[in-house]
């Protein structure tokens, strides 16, 4: 009973991140149909940004956080309008393709900068657990959860409740009848990129400091954030954050008390399963976000 | 002057152990080789369906691991105390049966993952991708997991009483490899230049369309699953036995970019596309190689990328396809314009 | 690196691209392929080994060469990726004519490498990998000088009574390494009377690793036997501290980096012991302090990372190694250098390299045993525990 508990604790803390890493892609995907492989790259960038400014430049580590939001968010807005801006209306596989050469650059440019040699950052918080019970979390992992809570309650907030919001939905569900209604379709693709690529810049500020900072941690993150989105269906906030606790919980039970070989493989194996009885994804519904 | 192209190609790659004496070269015309040959499978999918299979790499994989296990012999205890034991087989019965059981995935998996279209067949086939590789990283009795299956041995074709032929060295490998690539070229061009090629094009350009018109979209999906699988099951036996070891690395999802970048530079739902994408690609790092560092080799291979899908977001060949037509029709009399248009 | 020094590298590298062509024609130099993995998930310690090699080539030249020429160090990345790495291997043996070859880093790398040199008869140096198939499948160009974890495991066997173990749990990384290490420190420690518990695995790429670390938790082993490389090995510790895990542990591998660990580990490093291979916070208990003295001189001199010191000596040993052989061969000649490979005899900085053989009879491949220490970190100190 205390191993569950510790893993019951572990997949929450887990999957608030994955949650976080899930969002931006969703969104990416079901509003722009991009397959962003590059997504992974700029939660490395928000990581790595996170050492650049507090560990290089002696900023405070939850303002270097938010720095690395904000970087985030410009590079995303940039990638958008060089990139994918004059690509419009090309297949998905040619976007896609972009998005690898995108990846390709960045995580070798990253380890132009920055070396091979894998990075760590300090944080304010105590190295002493937080013990409850018989159940024992660190107090950094405790803030990420709940910073990791509030970005998404703030981003449900940003899609829900406000003018931007609403004319992404309105993109959405019909591209071609939000832009005769008035809405500015570009504005609106560049506002998603760049909300997107923050998130995962704030995943990888925040994770950062949790785990060490290299230049392939963009690659996994990726993968996981794949298999998120399909979990939760396309657009879906909800649906994300429901995905990335879920495939926490998979992951979590699978190493426990199945095999840990096989821990990686138990998001996808439900991924196939899903897809099987409910191809649209658990919480698709296809036609709005939110 | 088109239908004689490839055969013109052909005969001017198979010239080329005769004249090219260095082996680095060679090698890399044979791995290049092999990757375009997976190339062509994924662009049968991608190119004349439109299905973006990013779990190609399993197959190549799968086709990889049969060979050399089939040629390596195995002793695995099935769930239920069941033993099988498979002494070593002769190469080229594993090459064939490692076709079969990548055609055989190919199937199942086309079966279950044609459920879902778009972004949703990406990541299921993502996702496939995945799981076959965590297998053959964790079923360590079969394939032995991360300690490699090494020691494969080289193709050799030819009965018992018959004599044998070895294809061990390199120029022999490349005709080898040269060999499979005309076949996989005639295969596909003959699939997609026959009736159910033109229904499979008919329902990626317009799948509702072809649906309503009778066209059986999954059985098409399926049959040009079943083929892609087994082309890409044939590149990774050749891979096998090329490299003598193999070991989950096998499945990299790079290697499966690989096969896009090459398909979608060179020009999907082309024949020839894979093949000028690959010849790109693949040579690209052996010339950056020797003129800068190691993450900037990677840096120009995506810059490079990129810039061609800007610059020529067909492809290559569509691309010269385009201009020699554009060439040939301001030279024409206008009279004839019109017929060239109808016959194109 | 900074930009004054990426633009001296450039310059260097344009010199030397330069003072290639001058030389040709007239071989000057002898030249060692060096085969490993410079990009991708390896290029850390890749990077490293190389950084330890031209310490060694320097040094050699400075004093004056081997057979009266000057050693030429050939790098190639091989990506951290198989089929590169045989196609780097072909490069070096074929284009640049190699003799003699150093790599190539990760086990899978070098097995297929391996094939490349029983076709061109080509000797390698194999500087890191563990995996047992490589000096027993019957390939007599592999000479290696780093410990497979059955040697690890053997020197184990004499540390293990002062550590009180009763009962062990592993958590491996997977692969060669990880698995070997499993199995053949669970068999030692078998044979110890100590009991072997759980059996996990991680995944390479794996960040996070609660999950197995919460089943340990639970269990009633009192050690955690640990094998990865040192960034996976800062999460180990760093998880299993956030859990509350008051258990013992032990790393194994001597790819640890122990000043990393403490630097990016903190607190969670304390009281850990690891194995390794060669020990530079003690040059003077080292088999040869006046090498070990140059090389760390040498290590800072150029401004490198000290963490890196522990994985970079290979790639000094490897290209000493390598020279020692062209000398006793008398010529830089493929076949001479494997055959005079058998007779090298001299003291690395991790003891005696001298080769042994493995594997079919007929065709072994060369096994150096190096020495294996203990260390244990306490209080941010790396320590030598008397024990």
């Amino acid at each position: 009973m205390t191993e569950f508990l510790q893993h019951i604790v572990n997949m929450l803390i887990l999957g608030s991140t994955y949650a976080l890493l899930g969002i931006g892609l969703t969104l990416i995907f079901g509003i722009m149909r991009v397959v962003n492989f590059a997504h992974g790259e700029l939660y490395a960038f928000g990581a790595y940004f996170v050492y650049f400014v507090s560990i290089l430049l002696g900023l405070n580590f939850f303002l270097s956080i938010l720095v690395a939001i904000v970087a985030g968010c410009l590079l995303g807005a940039l990638i958008e309008v060089v990139l994918l801006r004059p690509m419009r209306g090309a297949d998905i596989d040619t976007t896609m393709l972009i998005m690898i050469g995108a990846m390709i650059v960045m995580q070798n440019g990253e380890q132009y900068i920055w070396g091979g040699v894998a990075k760590s950052v300090n944080t304010p918080f105590p190295q002493a657990p937080l013990v409850i019970g018989s159940v024992s979390v660190s107090w950094l992992s405790v803030f990420v959860f709940f910073a990791s809570l509030a970005l998404i309650a703030a981003s449900y907030l940003l899609i829900n409740r406000t003018k931007l919001g609403k004319a992404m939905r309105a993109t959405f569900q019909d591209r071609d009848t939000a832009s005769l209604m008035g809405v500015n379709i570009q504005m609106i693709y560049m506002a998603t990129f760049a909300l997107g690529s923050s998130l995962a810049a704030a995943a990888g500020a925040l994770l950062g400091p949790v785990y060490v900072i290299s230049p392939q941690m963009g690659n996994i993150a990726s993968l996981k954030a794949f298999a998120i989105v399909i979990l939760g269906g396309l657009g879906s906030i909800g649906g994300a954050t429901i995905g990335g606790f879920m495939l926490a919980f998979a992951e979590e039970i699978g190493a426990g008390y199945i095999s840990s070989g096989y821990r990686d493989a138990m998001g996808f194996l439900i991924i196939i399963a899903v897809l099987l009885f409910k191809p649209t994804g658990l919480f698709a519904r296809a036609e709005r976000i939110g | 002057m088109k239908r004689y192209l490839p055969w013109i190609a052909l005969i001017a790659a198979a010239s080329i152990p005769l004249w090219l004496h260095d082996p680095y070269i060679l090698n890399a015309f044979i791995t290049t080789g092999i990757f375009i040959i997976a190339a062509m499978s994924l662009n049968l999918l991608l190119g004349y369906t439109g299905q973006l299979n990013l779990g190609q790499v399993a197959f190549f994989g799968i086709g990889a691991y049969t060979s050399a296990l089939v040629s390596l012999g195995f002793d695995v205890e099935l769930i239920g105390g069941i033993r099988v034991v498979h002494e070593p087989w002769p190469v080229w019965t594993g090459l064939l049966i490692g076709i079969v059981v990548s055609a055989f995935c190919g199937y199942i998996v086309g079966k279950l993952s044609f459920r879902v279209r778009g972004a949703y067949f990406v990541i299921v086939t993502i996702s496939f991708a995945e799981v076959v590789r965590l297998v053959a990283l964790n079923w360590v009795e079969l394939t032995q997991g991360p300690l490699a299956l090494t020691s494969i041995p080289p193709v050799t074709l030819g009965l018992p009483g018959l004599g044998y032929y070895d294809f061990f060295s390199k120029q022999s490998y490349f005709y080898l490899v040269l060999g499979v690539l005309a076949i996989s070229y005639i295969i596909i061009s003959r699939l997609v230049n026959s009736r159910t090629g033109r229904a499979m094009v008919a329902l990626k350009e317009n799948e509702s369309l072809a649906v309503s018109v009778g066209i059986d979209v999954t059985s098409y999906l399926v049959l040009a699953a079943v083929v892609s699988a087994g082309i890409a099951g044939a590149a990774g036996g050749l891979y096998a036995h090329y490299l003598k070891i193999i070991d989950p690395d096998v499945f990299l999802f790079l290697y499966t970019v690989t096969m896009v970048i090459m398909v979608v530079t060179g020009g999907k739902g082309t024949l020839a596309g894979p093949v000028v994408g690959g010849l790109i690609f693949g040579f690209i790092p052996v010339f950056s190689r020797s003129f800068v560092g190691p993450e900037l080799q990677w840096i120009i291979y995506g810059v490079f990328m990129i810039v061609i899908v800007f610059v020529l977001p067909e492809g290559i060949v569509p691309a010269i396809e385009k201009w020699f037509a554009s060439k040939d029709k301001s030279r024409m009399p206008e009279s004839t314009q019109a017929q060239v248009q109808d016959a194109s | 690196m900074t930009d004054k020094k990426k633009f001296l590298t450039v310059f260097a590298a344009a010199a030397m691209l330069s003072a290639s062509f001058a030389t040709q024609g007239f071989a000057q130099t002898i030249k060692i392929g060096v085969n490993e993995p410079l990009t991708g998930p390896f290029a850390a310690s890749g990077t490293y080994v190389v950084n330890g090699a031209k310490i060694a080539a320097d040094e050699i030249n400075a004093k004056g060469g081997v057979l009266g020429k000057k050693i030429e160090l050939v790098i190639e990345d091989n990506k951290s990726n198989p089929t590169e790495a045989a196609a780097v291997a072909e490069k070096l043996i074929t284009n640049d004519k190699v003799p003699v070859i150093m790599g190539a880093w990760g086990s899978s790398l070098t097995l297929a490498v391996m094939p490349k040199l029983l076709e061109y008869k080509v000797p390698m140096i194999v500087e890191t990998s563990s995996s047992g198939k490589i000096t027993t499948s019957g390939n007599p160009f592999i000479f290696r000088i780093s410990p497979p974890s059955s040697v690890e495991a053997h020197a184990f066997k004499d540390i293990l009574p002062k550590l009180h173990i009763k009962k062990a749990d592993f958590l491996v990384i997977n692969n060669d390494w990880g698995r070997g290490a499993a199995e053949d420190f669970g068999k030692v420690l078998k044979a110890n009377g100590v009991q072997v518990g759980y059996v996990e695995t991680m995944d390479q790429a794996a960040q996070d690793m609660s999950a197995q670390l919460s089943k340990m938790k639970s269990s009633d082993a009192d050690t955690i036997m640990v094998t990865t490389a040192v960034e996976q090995l800062t999460l180990v510790l760093k998880q299993a501290a956030a859990l509350g895990i008051k258990k013992q542990i032990v790393t194994t591998g001597g790819s640890q980096n122990p000043d990393q660990l403490i630097d990016q580990a903190g607190a969670a490093a304390n009281g850990t012991y690891h194995l390794t291979t060669f020990a530079p916070w003690f040059p003077d208990n080292t088999p040869d302090p006046k090498a070990t003295n140059y090389f760390l001189g040498e290590w800072k001199k150029r401004g490198f990372n000290f963490a890196g010191a522990t994985e970079s000596f290979r790639g000094y040993d490897g290209i000493r190694t390598i020279v020692a052989g062209i000398e006793k061969a008398g010529k830089a000649e493929p076949a001479a250098i494997a055959a005079a490979m058998w007779d090298v005899n001299f003291t690395g900085l991790n003891g005696k390299i001298k080769f042994e053989k493995q594997g079919p009879a007929g065709k072994e491949s060369g096994q150096s045993i190096p020495n294996v220490y203990l260390i244990k970190i306490e209080n941010g100190k790396i320590e030598l525990p008397k024990l």
